[in-house]
């Protein structure tokens, strides 16, 4: 498992690069097309090897950000500079993640509260909760 | 000695399939790393099967099962999936796919598979 330990954080690493440039695109433009299939083909790659390794935190955190880019791509464009920054804080964690596992060897520690809030629409359902009356 | 082509994107993928494969007695005939050298690779190497991801640049692993079942309708194709791509699968069976395994790998699984579609083949 070591040298596909060593394979993952490689080819992690360059994926959290590409994913980097084309956020980066995407503040730029926010329907950029080729930026959007960019960043949801690489959260699946990343979800794919963590998962095959055991790094279930990093896992579903790509898996989410998965998920999330599945429903930009569906919409056709990011939603907003807040959607966006959800985008940029994912990219961020999993960096954080992959950081760790190269200093480690261990899976790191979940991230329950990103995961929740990259979930699609749960920012919707979230918002609709504040808008709610509490009686 | 049954001759696959590897198709996906991610080199970790490719190589954990080879050792699975290889450790079988099957022979790797050839790598792809996206869905136009996968279709590339197929006219070239004409595999007895490809392991094909579903997620690929340039061209989907599914456009790439249509490319090659263009190409060779008897061709036997096997994707790679991860949970929660069902649908992406049944596309890609009516495309012509003749099975699937999922994500993360279980090497008995994939062994499994192979050899029942080259069954089928025979």
């Amino acid at each position: 498992m070591a040298k596909y330990r060593v394979i993952f954080i490689e080819e992690s690493m360059e994926h959290l690069v590409e994913m980097s440039s084309a956020m980066l695109e995407l503040e730029k433009g926010f329907a950029n097309a080729e930026a959007i299939d960019m960043i949801f083909r690489m959260a699946h790659s990343i979800k794919g090897m963590a998962a095959s390794l055991e790094y279930d935190s990093i896992a579903e955190v790509s898996h989410r950000l998965e998920d999330r880019m599945q429903e930009i791509r569906s919409a056709g464009s990011v939603a907003d500079n807040d959607e966006l920054a959800l985008l940029f804080r994912g990219l961020e964690r999993l960096e954080t993640m992959v950081a760790a596992v190269r200093e480690t060897g261990e899976s790191p520690p979940p991230d329950l509260e990103l995961v929740a809030v990259l979930t699609p629409s749960a920012d919707e359902s979230s918002k609709k909760k504040v808008l709610s009356p509490t009686l | 000695m049954a001759r696959i082509l590897v198709a996906d994107d991610a080199s970790f993928m490719r190589q954990m399939i080879r050792e699975i494969v290889e450790s079988e007695g099957f022979e790797v005939c050839g790598e792809a790393s996206d869905g136009i050298e996968a279709i590339d690779e197929y006219k070239r190497l004409q595999p007895d099967v490809v392991t094909m991801d579903i997620v690929m640049p340039r061209k989907s692993g599914i456009d790439a099962v249509r490319g090659i079942m263009d190409i060779d309708p008897t061709a036997c194709v096997v994707m790679c999936s991860a949970l929660g791509q069902e649908t992406l699968v049944t596309e890609a069976l009516q495309a012509g796919a003749k099975d699937f395994i999922v994500k993360p790998f279980k090497p008995d699984s994939v062994i499994d598979t192979l050899k029942k579609v080259l069954e089928k083949e025979v």
